[in-house]
C-alpha cells in the first residue's frame, strides 16, 4: 500500500520540472561473450540512434512509435539503476539487450553490459563508465 | 465549454491517447495489460458504463505502476494518472461541487505543467544563455537522429527558441484572460508538443497533453465568464 502511494504521489502531486538540468546522459553498452571468464574486447552500442530518419517516418512515429518509447523505458531504468539500484531496473534492460542478441549475435552464450554516462564539462564532453554488471548466461545458451 | 461537454471531450481525448500507448504495447510481453486497457478504452470512447470503465483503467494503471516500478513513458504516463484521476473523481464523486473541484485540479495542474517547467528554466543560468537546448541536442538521449545533433551549432537558433519556450511557458497564465488567447496558446503549445514529438520521439505527451485541454476551457468559462 505504501509502495502504490509512493509510486502514485508524484503523478498526482507533480513536480513539473521537464529538462531543468542537462544532466548525464546514460548510454547502455553490451558486449557478447563466449564464456564466463572471456574478457570483454568490443562494447556494441545498445540501439544506436539512426543517422537520419525521413519526414514520413518522424510522421509516422506520432502514431506508432513503440520501439523508441522502449528505449527512452531503457533510459529511465539506466538513470534508476544509478540513482536507487534495484534488481527491476537491471532485469529491464538484461532482457531487452537479451532480445537484441538472439537475433544479431545468436552465437553468444555470456553478455555483460555497462552504463556509460555522457556529460559536459566546460566546453568538452566526458564519458564516464558507472555500472558495468556482471557476465550473464545467454538463457537457453547450449551448455559447453 | 459546458462541464459535461468538458469532461465528455476529455474522456474521448483520455481514450484514444490510451488506445494510441496501448497498441505500442500489443507487441510486447505485457500485451495483455494493454489488450485489457484498450478494451476499457473503448467502453469509455462510446460511453458504455463509463463508471465502470475508468474505475478498471484506475486499477490498471496502478497495476502498471508496480510493473514497471513507476511511470514506463515519464511525465507523459504521469499526466496520463492525473487525468485519469481527475475523471474518474470528476465522473463519481457526489454532488456538482466536488465534481468541479476534481476537473479544476486537473486544469490547475495543466497551467502549472507550462509555469514551473517555464520557471525552472528561466532560473537556470545555462537555458537563459541556450547551453541548455545546446546540451539537449548535443548530448542527451532524446534527439531521434544523429543528424539532430547538428543543431546543437546552431547557437543563435537555440538562443532563440530557448527564450520563445521559456517565455510561452512562463506567460501561459495571461492567456486566461481571454477565450481567444487561451485558443491561441493552446494551439502554440500543441505545435510545441507536436515538434518534440518529431524531434524528441516524445509522441504519447502531445496526445495525453491535449486530453487535458478541454478541462482548461472550461475552467476559463467558469472563472472568467464572458
Amino acid at each position: 500500500m505504501l509502495q502504490t502511494v509512493k509510486l502514485l504521489l508524484p503523478a498526482l502531486v507533480p513536480s513539473w520540472r521537464f529538462f531543468d538540468v542537462i544532466a548525464p546522459s546514460p548510454r547502455v553498452e553490451f558486449t557478447c561473450l563466449r564464456s564466463a571468464t572471456d574478457t570483454p574486447i568490443i562494447w556494441h552500442e545498445f540501439r544506436p540512434r539512426p543517422a537520419q530518419l525521413p519526414i514520413r517516418t518522424l510522421l509516422r512515429r506520432l502514431i506508432w512509435n513503440p520501439g523508441w518509447n522502449d528505449t527512452l523505458f531503457v533510459v529511465s531504468c539506466a538513470e534508476r539503476l544509478m540513482d536507487l539500484p534495484t534488481d527491476h531496473s537491471h532485469t529491464q534492460i538484461l532482457t531487452r539487450i537479451n532480445a537484441e542478441i538472439a537475433t544479431k549475435h545468436p552465437n553468444t552464450t555470456h553478455l555483460q553490459f555497462r552504463l556509460v554516462f555522457v556529460s559536459r564539462q566546460g566546453t568538452e564532453l566526458r564519458k564516464d563508465i558507472t555500472y558495468v554488471s556482471p557476465v550473464h548466461p545467454r538463457p537457453q545458451s547450449p551448455t559447453p | 465549454m459546458s462541464f459535461d461537454a468538458a469532461l465528455r471531450a476529455t474522456e474521448i481525448l483520455l481514450a484514444l491517447a490510451f488506445l494510441q500507448q496501448s497498441a505500442e504495447h500489443l507487441i510486447s510481453r505485457d500485451r495483455m495489460l494493454f489488450a485489457a486497457r484498450a478494451a476499457l478504452c473503448l467502453m469509455l470512447l462510446t460511453g458504455t458504463q463509463t463508471p465502470w470503465a475508468l474505475t478498471g483503467l484506475m486499477a490498471l494503471a496502478l497495476i502498471m505502476l508496480h510493473r514497471f516500478q513507476g511511470p514506463y513513458n515519464g511525465g507523459s504516463d504521469r499526466m496520463s494518472l492525473l487525468i485519469l484521476t481527475c475523471l474518474w473523481l470528476a465522473t463519481l464523486l457526489p454532488g456538482q461541487e466536488a465534481k468541479e473541484l476534481a476537473l479544476g485540479y486537473l486544469a490547475l495542474q495543466l497551467l502549472l505543467s507550462y509555469v514551473m517547467s517555464g520557471w525552472v528554466k528561466i532560473t537556470n543560468r545555462d537555458w537563459r544563455r541556450g547551453q541548455a537546448l545546446r546540451d539537449v541536442f548535443q548530448f542527451s538521449a532524446y534527439p531521434v537522429c544523429e543528424n539532430l545533433r547538428r543543431l546543437a551549432d546552431r547557437r543563435k537558433l537555440l538562443w532563440t527558441a530557448s527564450w520563445a519556450v521559456m517565455l510561452f511557458e512562463i506567460l501561459f497564465p495571461v492567456a486566461l484572460l481571454s477565450q481567444t488567447a487561451l485558443i491561441a496558446a493552446l494551439t502554440i503549445a500543441t505545435l510545441f508538443h507536436f515538434a518534440n514529438a518529431c524531434l524528441f520521439g516524445l509522441n504519447r505527451f502531445l496526445w495525453i497533453w491535449l486530453a487535458a485541454y478541454p478541462s482548461i476551457l472550461w475552467l476559463q468559462l467558469r472563472v472568467i465568464p464572458v
